[in-house]
């Protein structure tokens, strides 16, 4: 730990530490997403399909985010469930230009939703419609009324339809995001 | 201050092992920590050494907590904390073969292995091929191929070790980056090299051309590495003994031209692959040993101790060589090095001549207590090796070796002290009484039990036979008073072999034996009630069946048995009969593996051979199997088809087993059987055809034949040949081209059943009272021979024994030398249970002479011996 980290944390300024979990079916963008958090620096420049997962890091405004960004590849997403546990909050991603594969989204997200570890918290989730750029895409609005969104009273929820590749939206989706889990963490302590 | 004072006391107490009574559920528990949403990374490092070294100890994960601890550990993944990092990895390896859908970890690690920081890369490829499966290869190949000609030696390094360990289960997949190794192999790195001729080497292993090839192209470009050139000279040794090449190969050529290598590891090598080769001539030996009698003399203690250790192991078999270095040796021998020192004396002793034994015996004596047990046991061979060479020294080797007993050492050592006086004893009379009573001094005081109880066999056996067989006596019911229940039970035997050997010693026994049935423990109890009966009974032939002859069944045998008659709920009486019997192990099985013998036997082949044979519906009829053959080659080697026969024999069944392999890819054979031209009297019972053989695969198909009523017939020759239908069939694929086959067949040798494929060998404990017990009960036939062929009395005997298949009794295979008269006792059991002992008297002159005399249970069995000898 360096000397500013050691004086910032005896200061009490230290940055608050939350994580989230980046979920969503295979090529909705989940990776191009979190990368897109990154400072320019660390951004890599060719994303190749995730195997398992893998963890990033990035700031929003005073909360320092660790991303779980998970695979969505059929064969992992029961793995999922492994890191729902102690998370501040979840990004959905989904690939709104995909129309045919809506129904498994939305499979997915209720099988989430039940989740012990989950259905109990009131833990807030962020929906990026992603590739909002794509011809077919759909619009948010379609996008929430084909998840059922609506029905979703326990919990905070929010969604922003981004283009990862420009980053146009994504700001906007991890403020909310912020703010949420800020207002959570002050309520708890 | 209470609190001050019980951490000193702990510390005191530790003594250095912080993890001494760590235990499971505690430490999965502790791992908790691990699911926290900020990492702490001191406290986690803690908690995953703790979970590191408990793994370590041995201690086994449920696949749930194992997945469990997993999981919870890949979340330390978001701490950039190095030395936790280092511990990740190495969790993963350790849980990888514990805990479910590890793959998880794929992409953390793909990251980690292709980031900036050089301290997690090597690392993280170890960890990712643990977790990596043959389906998985691809997904990571473009990795690994980069990490394999990385510039960092450690990346490099790590990429072609696990590559190497891949090979095991993906060989195919790692085979596709024989290029990038191809690469690193010309590295400038000492260890990169070394590793990337490794992995070239794993690759290409099952190819010998292509292996050739790799070591004619490497020895051209004289490699930076000694590592590499030591290896690069294992694979070229191997070469030369596969291809049973000469010193005018160019391999050898190499090796030689290393003697000059500035290296002295390599040196070494050189000279270490020269001498071990089965086929050196005398010019290339002494050019190589001259070369390990330079290191005998060098300043590094390690160059020393190669040197000599590799001149020991090699003393045997190549003694005029290694006798050229005596004065070296010589000088070895008050080296401060005690490892080098003790093969430097072993090494003389396993060359030497009897006169200097005695002082070379003498120099061991002074530094044997400061050896390691390892290197004693090195010692201990070299006195067997010696005490057959000169059996007249027995006495100052046995002295020596009751010496070494009376020192601390662990049961390995021990037992082979032990093994040796038994191999003395056994092989000279003459020491014999010695040797028990060094035995009997042992066992006083002998904290192995399994030892402890083979010494009392051994008494037991042997004792009785001494001139002064009481005195034997008091050693043994001393240990009924002051041991284990094993101890005591195996004691309990020994004495009643007394008591049944020793007509004079009997009432003492008995007194013995009443008092032993008072003991606390079952099995020493029941045993004794049991000789007490049995001796009571004053009938030698109820001693010779149920005391002195131990039960020579099978045991996985008998286990069978004994549950296949429980499952019956005892419907028909238990019969031992239908045990199949299973020989002593024989004393050559005994010296080679002295460890084997104290641990539970292994099923034999035969109980291999039951198990598959009682499955197949046709043979169930049988009845129990009575033995099974070595197995006999009915084609010549690199033909076609490959056809190897075993031969199983039942009470009145021969059943002949086939082992087919088919060595054409591009055919599919089916229906595969063998056509056997029977011997007369014999009959065609059942023909069980092999349904298919696929290319490179072998099957197996049966003949089930009855043996003639005439027992004589029985050995005969009978002509064989393989049918079967051929389907042509694509190489690449292995499926066939067309529906319909073709027939075909294919000639075997002939196949000979013999005198041996009836019979079973049977100890004997006390043969001569057999015979005795035999003698107008059993039937007799006798015959004189003439064996032309034979040259001594010790070829006549192994012949005999080979062709007869019974077992010598009391040694007396063992011809003493100088002696032109001897008599081999024999003992077996025919097929059906028919007890059959042999004698033969054997006289040199011009050829051996032997007079055969046969004692069965069954006047058939009597004739068809001494007809099939003649
Ligand atoms: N057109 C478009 N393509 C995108 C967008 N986000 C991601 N992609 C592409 O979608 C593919 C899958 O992205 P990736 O981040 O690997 O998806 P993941 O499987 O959810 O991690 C990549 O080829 C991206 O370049 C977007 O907003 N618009
Ligand atoms: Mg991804």
């Amino acid at each position: 730990m360096g000397l500013f980290q050691r004086l910032a944390n005896f200061l009490g300024v230290r940055k608050k530490d939350v994580n989230v979990l980046v979920v969503g079916l295979n090529n909705s963008g989940k990776t191009t997403v979190v990368n897109s958090f990154k400072s320019e620096d660390d951004r890599i420049t060719d994303i190749v399909p995730t195997v398992g997962f893998n963890v990033e890091r990035f700031q929003n405004q005073n909360l320092a985010f660790t991303a779980f960004d998970m695979s969505g590849h059929g064969r992992y997403r029961d793995l999922w469930e492994h890191y729902y546990k102690n998370c501040h909050g979840i990004i959905f991603v989904i690939d709104s230009s995909d129309r045919l594969r809506l129904v498994v989204v939305k499979e997915e997200l209720d099988l989430m939703l039940q989740h012990p570890d989950i259905c109990q918290k009131k833990l807030p989730i962020l929906f990026f419609a992603n590739k909002m750029d794509c011809k077919e895409a759909l619009s948010s609005v379609k996008i929430a009324a084909a998840l059922g969104l609506d029905k979703i009273m326990d919990k905070p929820w929010h969604i922003s339809a981004s283009n990862a590749l420009s980053g146009e939206g994504l700001q906007e989706g991890v403020e909310w995001l912020t703010q949420q889990i800020r207002e959570m963490l002050s309520v708890k302590s | 201050m209470s609190a001050f004072k019980r951490d000193k006391k702990e510390e005191e107490d530790g003594g250095g092992l912080p993890f001494q009574n760590i235990e499971k559920s505690a430490v999965l528990q502790e791992a908790r920590i691990f699911n926290e949403a900020s990492v702490n990374p001191r406290k986690s490092t803690a908690v995953l050494t703790k979970l590191l070294y408990m793994l370590n100890q041995g201690e086994r994960l449920s696949p749930k907590e194992a997945t469990d601890v997993f999981f919870a550990m890949t979340k330390l993944f978001q701490s950039r904390d190095l030395v936790l990092r280092r511990l990740v990895y190495m969790g993963i390896k350790e849980l990888s073969t514990m805990a479910e859908d590890v793959i998880i970890v794929t992409s953390s690690l793909t990251k980690d292995m292709t980031g900036k920081e050089d301290m997690y890369r090597a690392g993280a490829i170890r960890a990712l091929c643990s977790i990596t499966e043959a389906g998985m290869l691809p997904s990571i190949e473009r990795y690994m191929k980069q990490a394999i000609v990385d510039r960092s030696p450690a990346v490099s390094s790590a990429a072609l070790i696990s590559a190497m360990h891949m090979t095991w289960f993906a060989a195919e997949g790692v085979k596709r980056w024989v290029n990038e190794a191809q690469e690193a192999v010309l590295s400038d790195n000492i260890m990169v090299q070394y590793h990337a001729l490794g992995l070239l080497y794993r690759i290409r292993r099952a190819d010998r051309l292509a292996v050739s090839k790799l070591v004619a192209r490497l020895t051209r470009l004289s490699l930076k590495s000694p590592y590499a050139v030591c290896m690069l000279i294992r694979i070229a040794a191997q070469l030369i003994e596969e291809e049973g090449a000469d010193s005018g190969s160019p391999h050898f050529q190499y090796i030689e031209a290393c003697f000059r290598h500035k290296s002295e590891m390599v040196v070494y090598e050189a000279a270490r692959a020269v001498v071990n080769l089965e086929r050196t001539t005398s010019r290339e030996l002494a050019q190589a040993v001259s070369v390990l009698q330079l290191f005998c003399g060098a300043p590094k203690a390690t160059l020393r101790f190669a040197a000599v250790r590799t001149l020991n192991q090699v003393a045997i078999a190549h003694p005029a060589a290694v006798t050229a270095c005596n004065l070296d040796l010589e000088n070895l021998i008050t080296d401060s090095n005690r490892s080098i020192a003790t093969l430097a004396i072993t090494t003389l002793l396993k060359t030497g001549a009897e006169s200097s034994v005695d002082r070379l015996m003498k120099q061991i004596a002074t530094f044997v207590s400061e050896i390691s047990d390892e290197f004693k046991v090195v010692v201990v061979q070299a006195i067997r090796a010696l005490a057959l060479k000169f059996p007249r020294k027995h006495s100052s080797l046995m002295n020596f070796l009751s010496a070494m007993l009376r020192d601390e050492g662990g049961l390995e050592y021990k037992a082979s002290i032990a093994d040796t006086i038994i191999t003395i004893i056994e092989d000279n009379p003459e020491a014999k009484e010695t040797g028990l009573a060094h035995l009997c001094e042992f066992i006083e005081d002998c904290e192995h039990t399994s030892l402890a109880v083979r010494i009392l066999n051994l008494l037991g056996k042997e004792g009785p036979r001494t001139k002064q067989p009481s005195r034997y006596i008091r050693f043994i019911y001393n240990r009924v008073l002051l041991e284990c229940p094993s101890i005591r039970a195996a004691a309990v035997s020994a004495m009643a072999q007394f008591g049944a050997s020793c007509p004079d010693l009997l009432p003492n026994i008995q007194v013995l034996l009443a008092r032993c049935q008072m003991d606390s423990d079952d099995e020493v109890r029941d045993r004794a009630t049991y000789y007490s009966h049995i001796l009571a009974r004053q009938d030698t032939s109820l001693y010779n069946r149920y005391i002195l002859d131990t039960l020579q069944v099978s045991i996985a045998g008998l286990e069978r048995a004994l549950r296949e008659y429980l499952d019956g709920e005892g419907a028909r009486p238990f019969d031992m009969l239908a045990v199949p019997v299973a020989p002593p192990p024989q004393a050559a099985e005994l010296d080679a593996k002295p460890r084997a013998a104290l641990a539970k036997p292994p099923p034999t082949r035969e109980d291999n051979f039951a198990e598959r044979l009682s499955a197949l519906p046709e043979l169930q009829a049988l009845g129990p199997l009575f033995s099974s053959s070595e197995p006999v080659e009915l084609t010549e080697s690199e033909t076609e088809y490959v056809v190897r026969c075993v031969k199983h024999s039942y009470a009145r069944h021969l059943v002949l087993q086939f082992d087919c392999l088919n060595t054409l890819n591009d055919q599919l054979l089916e229906d595969v059987r063998v056509q056997v031209e029977p011997g007369e009297g014999y009959s065609v019972a059942a023909v069980l055809p092999c349904p298919s053989l696929p290319y490179n695969e072998s099957g197996s198909a049966y003949v089930v034949l009855q043996f003639p009523e005439d027992l004589p017939s029985s050995v005969a020759t009978f002509g064989a040949l393989l049918k079967f239908v051929v389907k042509d069939c694509d190489p690449a694929t292995g499926l066939p081209d067309v529906e319909e086959g073709y027939n075909d067949e294919y000639m075997l040798e002939d196949l000979e059943v013999t005198l041996g494929d009836q019979i079973r060998k049977l100890g004997k404990a006390n043969w001569g009272a057999a015979w005795e017990e035999a003698e107008g009960l059993f039937s007799e036939m006798e015959d004189t021979y003439a064996l032309t062929s034979m040259t001594s009395l010790e070829e006549a005997v192994t012949n005999i024994v080979k062709f007869l298949g019974l077992l010598p009794a009391e040694r007396s295979d063992k011809v003493p030398k100088g002696k032109t008269t001897h008599t081999l006792l024999l003992a077996g059991v025919f097929r059906g249970g028919v007890d059959v002992l042999v004698r033969a008297k054997l006289a040199l002159a011009d050829g051996v002479t032997m007079q055969l005399t046969v004692r069965s249970q069954d006047e058939g069995v009597a004739e068809l011996i001494t007809s099939a000898v003649g």
